[in-house]
Formats: C-alpha cells, sequence, structure tokens
C-alpha cells in the first residue's frame, strides 16, 4: 500500500530554486539551468513515502502531491 | 511582548551573553529550555525575545515566513534603527517576492548540478592543502585547511584572484569580531566614512568588502568573464533586474558566508573526528559512510547558532501567544541536540540515518545558498583524508569565537596521526 505511485507537481511562483528535490529525486525534478525553477521531469511518479520526504523537505512549500484524478461525475 | 499577555511566560535562562559561548554551546541551558512549557521568554535590552528550541518548532517558524518575517526587523538579536534596517539589508533580511527574486538571481550557481562542476577544482585545493599539513607535521588547522578551502573556492566562483585570499579572509575575521564584543578596528579603518551603525555587522570591514566588490563590478563591466560577479553585472545592466545596492550586499554575503561557515563546519569535524576515532575507523572501513559523515559533520558544528525572525501579526507557537513585532529567535544550536528529534544527539555517529538537521536553516525558504557547496567542501574534505588513511590528533584546546551567533573557531592546533 504504502509503495502506490503518486505525482508529484511544482508550484513555480514558490520555488526558490534550493535544489532540494533534485538532491533528493534527480530522476524525477529538475531546476530549470535559467530560470532556476524547479520542474517535474517525465511521469513524476514516486512511491508516497518518497514523495512525502521531498514535499517535506522543500524550503519553499512548492511540491505537492497530486492526488489520483477521480472520474468526474 | 504585548503589554496584555494573558499570562506571565516562562523565563528562559541566560543564553545571549557572547561570553558563554567561549568553551563551547550552553548546551546544558538549551536542553533546559527545551524542557520547558511552550516558549520561554529571555529578557534582551529594552525588550527580549521568544527562544525557540526544538527541532519542530523552529522548524514551523522557518517555514511560515508570511507570519514570521524576515525583512520587518532585524535578522539578529538586537534591532536597528530603520534607515539602518534599509542600509544593511541583503537577501537574508528579505520576504518574498524580493527573496525569491534575489536568490533566483545566484541559484543557479548553487544548484546539486552546478556545484558538482566545482569538484575538480575543490578536490584540487583539498590536495594542496593536506599535502602541505602532512609535511609540516601539522599545525594550525584552521589557518592550514579550515580557512583557506573554502575561501578559495568561493573565490573562484566569485572571479576574485587568488593573490587576493588573504586579504578577504582578513575582512570576514574582522567582520566576525563584529558579533561578538570586542571589536578592534577604529571606525575610520579601511578609509570608512559611513556610520558603524548603517554597515553590516557594524563593521568598518563592511565598507572595505564592498568597496572591493564594486572594483570587481568595474572590472567585469569592462571585461566580463565565465564567473559569479560577471553574472550579477550582467542582471544589473539588463533592465535592473538586481539594483547596485542588492549588488554590493549579494557580494558581501558571498564572501562573508562562503568563508566562515565552512570553515567553522571543518574545523569542529576535525574536533570531532580527533576526539572520536572509532567513528573515524568507520569511515575509513566504509566509503559509503562519507555522505552521512558530512551531514553529522554539519549537524555537529551547527556553524551559525541563531537567526531571528519578527512577527509580522499574532499568531500562536508551541500554545504560546505570539504579538506583532515580538522577536522570535530560532536557535539552530538547540534543536540541533533535541531528543525528540535525534536519538542521542550528543553523540557523534557517522552513520546518522535521517539526518534532517537545521544548520542550513530551518527548512524554509532561507535555506542556505551554498548548502551543496559546503557538502562538497568537506565531503571531498573527507575523501582525501581517507585516501590518504589519515587521521587527526588535537593537540590542545581550540581558541573559540565569544559570539553567540556563529560557532567559530579562531585555532586548533592539529597533527596528522599516523596510518591506521
Amino acid at each position: 500500500m504504502s509503495d502506490d505511485l503518486v505525482r508529484v507537481a511544482v508550484d513555480e511562483e514558490r520555488c526558490i530554486g534550493g535544489g532540494q528535490c533534485e538532491m533528493l529525486e534527480p530522476e524525477v525534478f529538475l531546476l530549470d539551468e535559467d530560470e532556476v525553477i524547479s520542474s517535474v521531469i517525465g511521469s513524476g511518479e514516486l512511491p508516497r513515502p518518497r514523495a512525502d520526504v521531498v514535499v517535506h523537505r522543500c524550503p519553499g512549500a512548492a511540491i505537492s502531491i497530486v492526488e489520483p484524478q477521480r472520474p468526474s461525475e | 511582548m504585548s503589554a496584555s499577555a494573558a499570562s506571565t511566560p516562562t523565563l528562559a535562562p541566560e543564553i545571549a551573553d557572547p561570553r558563554l559561548y567561549l568553551d563551547s554551546i550552553p548546551h546544558e541551558r538549551f536542553a533546559q529550555i527545551r524542557a520547558m512549557p511552550g516558549l520561554a521568554w529571555h529578557p534582551y535590552g529594552d525588550n527580549g525575545f521568544w527562544a525557540v528550541t526544538r527541532h519542530a518548532d523552529v522548524r514551523a517558524v522557518s517555514r511560515n515566513p508570511k507570519v514570521f518575517s524576515s525583512a520587518i526587523g532585524h535578522t539578529n538579536l538586537w534591532d536597528l534603527e530603520a534607515d539602518a534596517l534599509e542600509a544593511r539589508r541583503s537577501l537574508i533580511d528579505t520576504d518574498a517576492p524580493d527573496h525569491t527574486r534575489l536568490r533566483r538571481m545566484v541559484a543557479g550557481a548553487f544548484t546539486p548540478k552546478n556545484i558538482r562542476r566545482w569538484e575538480d577544482a575543490v578536490r584540487e585545493i583539498t590536495v594542496e592543502l593536506l599535502d602541505e599539513f602532512m609535511n609540516q607535521g601539522g599545525g594550525d588547522w584552521v589557518d592550514m585547511v579550515a580557512a583557506p578551502l573554502p575561501i578559495r573556492v568561493i573565490l573562484s566562483m566569485l572571479g576574485v584572484p587568488v593573490a587576493d585570499a588573504d586579504y578577504l579572509v582578513e575582512l570576514s575575521n574582522y567582520l566576525v569580531e563584529g558579533t561578538s564584543d570586542s571589536q578592534s578596528l577604529p571606525p575610520d579603518a579601511f578609509g570608512n566614512t559611513t556610520e558603524l551603525r548603517l554597515l553590516p555587522f557594524n563593521s568598518p570591514a563592511s565598507h572595505a568588502l564592498f568597496e572591493y566588490g564594486d572594483e570587481m563590478r568595474s572590472k567585469r563591466r569592462a571585461e566580463p568573464c565565465d564567473d559569479l560577479v560577471t553574472h550579477l553585472v550582467k542582471a544589473e545592466a539588463e533592465g535592473g533586474r538586481i539594483s547596485r545596492h542588492e549588488y554590493r550586499h549579494l557580494f558581501h554575503l558571498l564572501v562573508f558566508a562562503g568563508n566562515e561557515t565552512t570553515r567553522t563546519a571543518i574545523s569542529h569535524g576535525a574536533m570531532a573526528l580527533a576526539a572520536n576515532g572509532d567513528q573515524w575507523q568507520r569511515v575509513l572501513d566504509d566509503p559509503g559512510l562519507i555522505e552521512p559523515a558530512t551531514e553529522e559533520i554539519i549537524r555537529w558544528a551547527t556553524p551559525v547558532l541563531h537567526m531571528r525572525r519578527t512577527a509580522a501579526t499574532d499568531c500562536e507557537l508551541a500554545g504560546t501567544q505570539i504579538a506583532a513585532g515580538d522577536k522570535v529567535v530560532m536557535w539552530y544550536a538547540a534543536a540541533n541536540r533535541d531528543e525528540a528529534a535525534y536519538a542521542d544527539p550528543f553523540r557523534f555517529d557517522v552513520g546518522r540515518g535521517d539526518n534532517e538537521h537545521f544548520a542550513f536553516g530551518g527548512g524554509g525558504p532561507h535555506l542556505c545558498l551554498g548548502a551543496f557547496l559546503a557538502r562538497l567542501e568537506v565531503s571531498v574534505l573527507l575523501e582525501e583524508m581517507a585516501a590518504r588513511r589519515m587521521s587527526l590528533e588535537q593537540r590542545g584546546e581550540p581558541v573559540r569565537v565569544a559570539s553567540n551567533f556563529v560557532h567559530g573557531v579562531l585555532s586548533v592546533d592539529m597533527a596528522p596521526g599516523g596510518n591506521p
């Protein structure tokens, strides 16, 4: 259950380019060279415990977990 | 603290007196404060501050910059008059959106990927310093290794000639003095004519550092290079993305912070390795421990002991009511020894897992810009020491800085030990 994959997203307004996400999960986050803003590369999927750590450690509180989409009613 | 505070707060034992820090951080007093209910109030000057000492509470303050502002008051314990606050304002004393804009201006040079590009340069300098240290049979570790390593790296990044390194180390040392009770410089040193209260650290050395930065700026304007000063000069020229004032203060901050803090980590790290031979032996036996050992050294050293915030609104923390305008001081030195956050926090453990220490700040947006550079410098040093099977023996007590703000070491005599 805890190995469920979740998707992560970056709020560009809040990103300070601190690089914690790129340090922790270099396969998922990349800091843009010019703007120094983090963005998600690839599918942006991580096991939930690892996603929680990145969210916890982001100094700008810019990373969030995107809950799996529910079918619209 | 508002006069209408509902109840009398618990009073913290004295922790602001710089003399308390001469032998070591007053850890027993911090442990006492951590154990007090809510937040303890610490009288200081005409008023006082809330002493935030628990790991979780430091994090809560650091990560809530809208409530706990870096801009509306000074980030050191004492207050500044409004004009001095403006005159001295650097990246450290800003909130979003100014902080985000300024930070992004320089953050690109300090990302994990871009810092890794400096690994060879860091190694080259480290090898040279360690070889000299071993050839001399040891000596003052601060002077021979801990101080020159970070300053030479940050100056290379900025584009400052190596020949000027000693001068900038000297200026940086005078700035540290400004955080203690003893200032040895006359107010007009280095041709300074600015009132000291308008200068960072109240020090005429700040004037000299500004002047040096201005000189660099002129040189790079005339002849751009591939360095950080050129990058900032371009940002200033291109539509004023950075002001003249901001440039001067960024240059000042990069020189000071890039020099003083990692020097402290490397000094305390060497003493910890000398005192805990078993821990160094673990690293020698298992190179996989270089990374956690680096984090542990940085936690152990906690080069910056605290930062202050000022409450922008009435709020509550740890069950304590805080009034708008109150000073709220995050004691990283205390949080990094919090029993609730670390198993056996007073044990130096190179294998410590999940080491979310607050030596680079409390987890919020003012996260140390040079965190990855500091990690690189410490880890390359450990790698090169391990490659030489080199251990350290401390000869005598260190000379420490009497400061409640930086955990500085002025000198410590070390000898290279045998090859285990």
